[in-house]
């Protein structure tokens, strides 16, 4: 094996690990963009992977699949948008009732579908590629690519559209946005709704293609560590990948160490996805300069400054 | 009087669409649904038997509720009180194993303390993070229940793990010595609900830092008497709750705290009797304080 070949195996398997963590980042990062916090983004995730992993059980496709888990989570952002634009409840604590709903709704309705088969994406195939090429093509899936032109698309609507421009205005200045005419509240269902959407896709991706399995609590945090990983991308999509490549890097780093035997419990392992980006937090904020991209709306919410 | 009404209307219509969405839900795995709530009651509130599984599940998640409302009083969101726990279990534990022949009387309180000094380490790194770098307690807090999770896993799976156990992963038996004592004999409500209820009138009266790290150590020694895997799983989301709905104010908390164990404790029955799945009671949790949440909120903010 070549180091060429070794270092790509070791992106790809990082990527691939990432992927479900990517959507995540991508939700919270249009959410928070749009003045709301969601916590329930781990809940909407396992929601999300539960039913895209049994859509495609009963319906044999896994993009039938993707799409079901898509459409749960935007159902469970619902409870969100309601809790937070309709009753005006703190956004931090209905969250916690949206983890708590996702939680218990995909362990209760996913139970029968522990322990199944089910037939994942095809692999990709270029007829008369060479085999470095076609060994890369094969490790690579649909949910992978997907997973790097949404941060793309997303960037694009955001910073170069007057629908982003407005959309960053309800975040930063929701009053001054009523002021100049701009449904705020309509902004903020759109965000909650496509956060939902993102977050029942990483679920999904992580269910249905990632692991090929569905297992209660399966997410393991991933949409938890994304809400705490948000800051890293300045909540600006384009700087997903890399940021979600943390996770997956540590995540696919102490997965390989595993697998060659090495005489360390995988319990400590497994501390290293969790361990990283909190020590990666700790150095951001002690290094970096620009600490005012948050949307400022925000502030309120995560109670800065009290 | 009226003032009291004017607070409680809220909370009684959030009562009522929880009973309502309750009996949607799950009135079908029973014959009827007066049925259903019948056997929610006598499950939590039945008999002996039951009223001690309910305080039971009451206290260590009445521990938890403190260690949320304590943060939040001083404007902190913590989510982190089931790292806390299992970082208090696991140094109770430890000085339960370092030093297995000491008497009771010696035993118990060093335990606690081991107990409480970890959960209250563990709970204040993500002040201190929050306070020399600012970066977000909430998420520390997050990020800690897998890390402490981990842990606890990798104790009982290693080091830690008995010796006749089969592999199956815990630890072995504390030693006598190390038990907290019941209330009543053969029941296993133990007296760390007498030193919850008291930390929550302590705290009501003084303001002060507390940390969960005992309501850890306390389930274990009390009752499952070792370290089993994830044995407080839920507890985190379960104290949170309870703070929230109880407005983190330390005297409402005790009879929230009582109710959730109320629920988790029928939970366990609605399994045995109607054959309903464990996530039944995170289910029920989570609609009761969607109905609450939204209730309360809906009518603050249209005054």
């Amino acid at each position: 094996m070549t180091i060429v070949q070794t270092g790509a195996d070791l992106l790809i398997s990082a990527l691939r690990s990432s992927t479900p963590m990517a959507f995540a980042l991508c939700g919270e990062i249009m959410g928070e963009r749009a003045g709301v916090v969601n916590i329930g983004i781990e809940g909407e995730m396992l929601v999300g992977a539960a039913t895209a992993f049994a859509v495609t059980a009963v319906s044999g496709s896994p993009w039938v699949g993707l799409l079901a888990g898509a459409a749960a989570g935007a159902v469970l952002s619902v409870v969100h948008g309601v809790l937070c634009l309709v009753c005006r409840a703190n956004q931090i604590a209905s969250g916690v009732a949206v983890l708590a709903l996702g939680a218990g709704c995909s362990s209760y309705f996913g139970t029968p579908y522990v322990g199944r088969q089910i037939t994942s994406f095809a692999p990709f195939t270029l007829p008369g590629a060479s085999p470095g090429v076609a060994a890369v093509l094969r490790a690579v899936s649909p949910t992978m690519v997907l997973g790097l032109a949404v941060p793309l698309a997303l960037g694009v609507l955001l910073f170069m559209t007057r629908t982003g421009l407005r959309w960053r205005a309800v975040g930063e200045a929701p009053a001054a946005a009523r002021l100049l005419g701009i449904n705020v509240s309509a902004y903020r269902w759109t965000a909650i709704l496509l956060c939902g959407v993102l977050a029942g896709l990483g679920g999904g991706a992580l269910s249905v293609d990632y692991a090929k399995g569905w297992s209660e609590g399966m997410t393991t945090g991933r949409g938890l560590v994304a809400i705490g990983l948000v800051v890293m991308t300045r909540w600006n999509p384009l700087w997903t990948t890399p940021v979600a490549m943390i996770f997956g890097a540590a995540e696919s780093l102490s997965l390989s160490i595993q697998s060659r035997g090495v005489g360390v419990s995988p319990y400590l392992l497994a501390l290293f996805p969790y361990l990283t980006p909190l020590v990666i937090l700790a150095l951001h904020a002690r290094f970096s300069r620009r600490q005012g991209t948050m949307p400022a709306s925000l502030a309120d919410i995560l109670q800065l400054g009290a | 009087m009226k003032a009291l009404a004017r607070k409680s209307w809220p909370v009684a219509a959030g009562l009522v669409t929880f009973v309502a969405v309750t009996a949607l839900l799950f009135g079908r795995a029973t014959p009827s649904v007066t049925g259903f709530f019948a056997m929610l009651w006598k499950g939590a509130f039945g008999d002996g038997y039951a009223l001690s599984e309910t305080l039971v599940k009451a206290t260590p998640t009445l521990w938890c509720a403190l260690a949320v409302a304590v943060p939040a009083q001083l404007g902190l969101v913590s989510i982190g009180a089931e790292g806390q726990m299992y970082a208090g279990a696991i140094a109770g534990a430890g000085a339960v194993f370092l030093f297995p022949h000491q008497p009771a009387w010696l035993l118990l309180p060093l335990m606690l303390a081991a107990a409480a000094l970890s959960g209250g380490c563990w709970g204040s790194a993500a002040g201190w993070l929050k306070a020399r770098f600012g970066i977000n307690e909430t998420v520390v807090s997050m990020l800690q229940n897998f890390i402490a999770i981990n842990l606890l896993e990798y104790l009982i799976h290693g080091p830690w793990i008995a010796a006749n156990s089969g592999n199956w992963p815990e630890t072995a038996e504390f030693p006598q010595a190390a038990i907290l004592p019941p209330i009543v004999a053969g029941l296993r409500t133990h007296v760390g609900i007498f030193g919850a209820v008291a930390a929550a009138a302590a705290l009501w009266f003084v303001a002060r830092h507390t940390r969960s790290g005992l309501g850890g150590i306390m389930e274990a020694s009390a009752v499952q008497n070792r370290l089993e895997s994830a044995f407080l799983q839920g507890y985190g989301i379960s104290g949170y709750l309870v703070s929230w709905l109880a407005g983190h104010d330390f005297l409402l908390i005790v009879p929230m705290a009582l109710v959730m164990g109320a629920i988790l404790t029928s939970a366990d029955t609605l399994q045995l009797n109607a054959a309903l799945p464990a996530s039944s009671a995170i289910i029920i949790q989570g609609v009761l304080f969607t109905c609450i949440l939204g209730w309360t909120s809906f009518v603050r903010s249209r005054r």
